[in-house]
């Protein structure tokens, strides 16, 4: 390969300022949707588990519905797909301020959301029947015995595949820079036409996703740690044979 | 594990930067497969696109076909194929660099910063950034989009000299033309801006050409070339041939008028000014 790298495009002139401001947009992005996608994800997956059936269809018919669909094609529906059905004033103001970036959350938000929602039912699955059995006996109500006793529990559980989700919808963000949300895969791909460095552009992208990743899965682990109910749940140690 | 990582990473980026195949001139690599492989465009017509009979064709597809293969032919005195492959405007340049590619025929064009990682061929077609609106618009060129929503495709030229000259409009940019043009067709931008010759390919193959204008005086300049791997002046050369041959034969005017001329993919002429551009780049033989 005769290539000869150039390292300093990375931070001479603006790329640098550039780089920064993806990541910025990357990060608020991903939280926006990750704080929809889990208010979301806990809601409809604790109404799957619920004793009332047509709440049970209702939590299942949101979860397939929005899983099954591409994000691209969320995006591209949040984008270009809601806006007309505003009346045109409300239209014209979001289009001046940023409909990019929300329709992107709510993309993100919805999409992620039914996934978290079915680790989160597969976390109250976990949780023995008797458990929810015990709560409503000592005088507590379905919604209390939910709210108090098994979300709390649930939410233990399901840390590590929580993780999981959580680190494909910070990679998932990505997708937005189709409707022009300027965020890091969008600044690599400038930084790449501005300066013809597609090596060194696409080297930085990938370390900076990486370790933002690897950042957020040792946080998870220590929230996992700190978070165990002594006695119920161990955290997984390695099983030594 | 921290350890096992940073070994992981280093070894990953020395692959990267490794040199496996050591630097073979193109034109030997073409002589002992005997193909020519071009990176190209399969939806940016006219230059290069899938037509309706599903053949990849376009004017850059032409020039490559009936001017530099011959011109590659005569030169290595054998036959050789030609190959097509997809290229982006973020792959062309690694696409070359890995040699998965000898040539980048499409869109591209040529500028001081991609000269430093890639050579180009003389300059073979020349536009320039102007606007597409819808029919009525107010917007008339760059002078009145101050505080209106403008598309731009990513990362070109001309988003950058928007940001520059007019830093109050309001810049969206998209990968791809069929976003920017769908944003375009919603009222999500008030205007979409590209190279001149893009925006009237755009508007020929829209569904109802005459509700959009091109417009405004072009405000970039955007001289095409085609792309070869760096110091590899033997093969620059026969491409370079083929092309002035074809400019003075009035080849290269045949196949233009082929696919810019009145009947053409996208009706565009070729202005006095530019036609002698292009003929003063052929020097004598």
């Amino acid at each position: 390969m005769n290539y000869n790298f150039d390292w300093s495009v990375l931070w001479s002139g603006q790329t640098g300022a550039w780089l920064l401001d993806g990541v910025l947009v990357t990060l608020k992005i991903s939280s926006l949707a990750w704080l929809a996608a889990v208010a979301l994800g806990i809601l409809s997956g604790a109404l799957r588990t619920a004793p009332i059936t047509l709440l049970r269809w209702l939590a299942a018919a949101y979860v397939e519905f929005f899983r099954n669909v591409p994000l691209l094609v969320w995006m591209f529906f949040w984008y270009f797909g809601m806006p007309p059905l505003l009346p045109h004033a409300l239209q014209e103001w979001l289009l001046d301020h940023g409909a990019e970036f929300w329709a992107g959350v709510c993309a993100l938000g919805v999409y992620h959301g039914a996934r978290f929602s079915e680790v989160i039912r597969a976390g109250i699955h976990a949780i023995p029947r008797t458990q929810f059995e015990a709560a409503v006996s000592t005088g507590l109500t379905v919604p209390q015995a939910y709210r108090l006793i098994i979300v709390p529990i649930a939410l233990r559980l399901i840390v590590p595949p929580a993780t999981n989700e959580t680190l494909n919808l910070l990679k998932n963000s990505s997708v937005a820079l189709t409707i022009g949300v300027a965020e890091l895969t969008f600044q690599t791909r400038q930084i790449e036409t501005y300066t013809a460095r597609a090596f060194e552009a696409l080297a930085a992208g990938t370390l900076i996703y990486l370790f933002l990743c690897l950042a957020i899965a040792a946080f998870m682990s220590r929230l996992e740690r700190s978070m165990a109910i002594p006695g119920m749940i161990a955290r997984g140690q390695s099983v030594e044979l | 594990m921290t350890r096992f990582l940073g070994f992981g990473l280093v070894g990953f980026l020395c692959l990267m930067i490794s040199d496996p195949a050591a630097a073979e001139s193109t034109l030997a690599k073409i002589d002992k497969s005997g193909t020519l492989t071009i990176g190209t465009r399969r939806g940016s017509p006219p230059f290069a696109y899938i037509n309706q009979k599903n053949e990849w064709v376009g004017f850059s597809v032409d020039l490559v076909e009936r001017t530099i293969l011959p011109a590659i032919q005569k030169k290595l005195n054998k036959q050789v194929k030609l190959e097509k492959k997809e290229s982006t405007p973020q792959t062309r340049i690694p696409l070359l660099t890995a040699n998965a590619v000898d040539l980048i025929a499409e869109t591209m064009t040529d500028t001081q910063a991609r000269r430093e990682s890639v050579d180009f061929t003389l300059t073979y077609f020349v536009t320039g950034a102007q606007f597409l609106v819808k029919k009525g618009s107010p917007i008339r060129g760059i002078q009145s989009i101050a505080n209106r929503r403008i598309a731009a495709q990513q990362g070109s030229t001309n988003a950058k000299i928007i940001r520059e000259r007019v830093p109050s409009a309001k810049l969206l940019e998209f990968p791809d033309q069929p976003a920017a043009f769908q944003a375009l067709a919603q009222g999500q931008v008030q205007a979409y801006t590209n190279d001149g010759i893009q925006l009237a390919g755009l508007r020929a193959k829209a569904p109802k050409p005459d509700n959009w204008v091109v417009i405004g005086e072009f405000f970039s300049y955007e001289p095409y070339g085609m792309a070869m791997r760096k110091n590899d002046s033997d093969f620059r050369q026969a491409v370079n041939v083929g092309l002035m041959d074809a400019i003075s034969s009035g080849l290269y005017f045949e196949i233009y008028e082929k696919w810019f001329g009145p009947k053409g993919e996208v009706p565009y002429p070729v202005s006095a000014e530019i036609k002698r551009f292009l003929q003063m780049q052929v020097v004598p033989k």
